[in-house]
């Protein structure tokens, strides 16, 4: 035996899991989207994308995955900044921060949403009582819900990914920045922001592409009238039964993933290279 | 010398930290809260203080079941996925595989694939050509979803090991599987130790596929707190979440003093 049979003997229980039962399913996905009772067809997607409705359920899972990527970015850069240029107790508490939430449940994570931002809870109370809203002012099954929860299920993601490019960073480039009569602001904006750029973009996509196609927090703090596609997907999937219309809306999310995971791949790629 | 930072960006940081630290942590603060309040109805601040809902919880079949079911699941799932996974990290990490690089990339994309688009793939399928789901679909689903994290952590650890102690035992003679047991495996022990702890916590967490596999009678923690929120939450939902996050806080103590938080954290 080789070395080479006895590695491939090591990683060929992992391959054929995987084979078996990661790309096969993905593979029977793809075909149950254009099965039709006679043959190929693409009429499950002519569906999707001639009804305003679906086509309003895409604009909405596209334009509130931009939101919340672009307010993880704006909340993620600083504190990744700050996390790696603090002493190591307050970083500790900083990294405490962002592993406990990452690590629970999602479903925990929103119910405590549903309680802060329900009609009778903390957020709207303290918005009525600083005079900021009126009295029937809630706040849960809006738009705002599903951003504020997904940027707190998000923004671990988005900071461990630029706290990785930064906690490489040669600190003498600041100072020396610094010493050439830079401000703290110039040397953020000319040193440090185009250094951590490639830990910010590999962020953004990780997070658009999970909040593209998250399910739980949108669905519970949402409710039924604001779907996402993802809600529409598994509604086809439990409620209508129609398997093969649920493929093909997971067809056009998966399309649009890898649409914004190969610039990921290459990036990173690049990154370990 | 430069002044690091002006004073008052300095006040604006910490306001910024505490502020971000407050919404990371709020909602988990929040249900170990409604946890322990008195009242029937779901209330923060908590009405009162007591541990009536831990009691309910204790008693209540369903969650008992749940419970059962996730601690199943995910003790499957932890054994499999640390077996495969090791075995894996250490063939991808001696490197000479016949397309190592796709090698790596097939063994992380379960990291980056959306649990959803994996999850639909995995009824349809299952359907089709096993029957109706069972807790051996739950079983490999999150196998396959908890292998990358195995796999990463056990690379992390051999990237860091002594490379000429294998090469020492064999020129002292030692066998394929005797250097396999003797020196790799105790080299990558911390990486597949915090693997599995991973792999656990992924598998006891998971609703996505598991609410799209679910079948009455195989209702996992998750799908069984995701029910009650969808229709009648009391703050049993709360006592069980704060249970589990209790739980996370331990798990994540251990991959702490295994691996070291901090090294994790900027990996």
């Amino acid at each position: 035996m080789t070395d080479r049979t006895e590695n491939l003997l090591l990683a060929l229980p992992g391959l054929l899991l995987l084979a078996v039962a990661f790309f096969v399913p993905i593979a029977r996905m793809l075909a149950l989207s254009v099965s039709g009772p006679d043959g190929v067809t693409l009429d499950h997607f002519a569906r999707f994308l001639s009804d305003p409705f679906y086509l309003g359920v895409l604009w909405r899972t596209v334009r509130l995955a931009a939101v919340i990527t672009l307010i993880c970015a704006l909340i993620g850069f600083p504190f990744a900044y700050i996390m790696a240029r603090v002493g190591p107790r307050l970083r500790l508490w900083m990294v405490i921060a962002v592993i406990l939430p990452l690590m629970t449940s999602v479903v925990i994570r929103t119910f405590g949403w549903m309680v802060l931002l329900g009609r009778s809870g903390l957020v709207p109370r303290i918005l009525r009582d600083l005079g900021l809203a009126d009295r029937g002012f809630g706040l849960m099954q809006t738009e705002t819900a599903i951003v504020i929860g997904m940027v707190q299920v998000l923004l671990p993601f988005m900071t461990l990914s630029i706290l990785g490019v930064i906690s490489r960073l040669d600190r003498r480039l600041e100072e020396a920045a610094r010493t050439m009569g830079c401000s703290f602001a110039a040397t953020i904006r000319t040193v440090v922001l185009p250094l951590a750029m490639p830990g910010i973009v590999a962020g953004s996509l990780l997070v658009f592409t999970l909040s593209a196609s998250s399910f739980v927090t949108p669905n519970l703090l949402g409710g039924t009238r604001i779907q996402v596609l993802a809600a529409s997907i598994y509604k086809s999937v439990t409620q209508t039964l129609d398997w093969p219309f649920a493929a093909a809306q997971a067809v056009i999310l998966f399309a649009g993933v890898l649409l914004v995971l190969i610039p990921y791949a290459k990036m990173t790629a690049r990154r370990d290279g | 010398m430069v002044r690091a930072v002006p004073a008052p960006l300095r006040i604006l940081a910490w306001i910024f930290v505490i502020l971000t630290i407050l919404l990371l942590l709020a909602p988990l603060v929040v249900v170990v809260g409604v946890s322990v309040s008195q009242s029937e109805f779901i209330a923060f601040p908590p009405d009162g203080l007591s541990l009536r809902w831990y009691q309910d919880v204790l008693s209540s079949g369903t969650y008992l079941a749940a419970a059962a079911a996730s601690l199943q699941i995910a003790m499957l799932v932890t054994v499999l996925s640390t077996l495969v996974g090791g075995a894996a990290a250490i063939a991808l990490h001696r490197g000479r595989l016949p397309f190592s690089g796709l090698v790596e990339t097939v063994f992380l994309s379960p990291l980056v694939l959306p649990t959803i688009i994996y999850a639909i793939g995995a009824l349809m399928l299952w359907s089709t050509f096993f029957g109706p789901v069972s807790t051996a679909t739950l079983w490999i689903g999150h196998t396959v979803v908890a292998l990358p994290y195995v796999v990463r952590t056990t690379l992390a650890v051999l990237s860091e090991a002594d490379p000429f102690l294998e090469e020492a035992a064999r020129t002292m003679g030692a066998g394929r599987l005797q250097r396999l047991w003797f020196v790799v495996v105790p080299q990558c022990l911390p990486g597949l130790a915090a693997g599995a702890f991973f792999a656990f916590n992924i598998s006891f967490d998971e609703a996505v596929l598991s609410l799209f596999l679910r079948k009455p009678d195989m209702v996992t923690l998750p799908v069984q707190i995701y029910s009650r929120l969808e229709f009648s939450p009391d703050p049993s939902v709360a006592a069980v979440s704060t249970i589990m996050i209790a739980l996370t806080i331990l798990l994540i103590l251990v991959i702490d003093r295994i691996l070291g938080l901090q090294r994790f954290a900027s990996s």
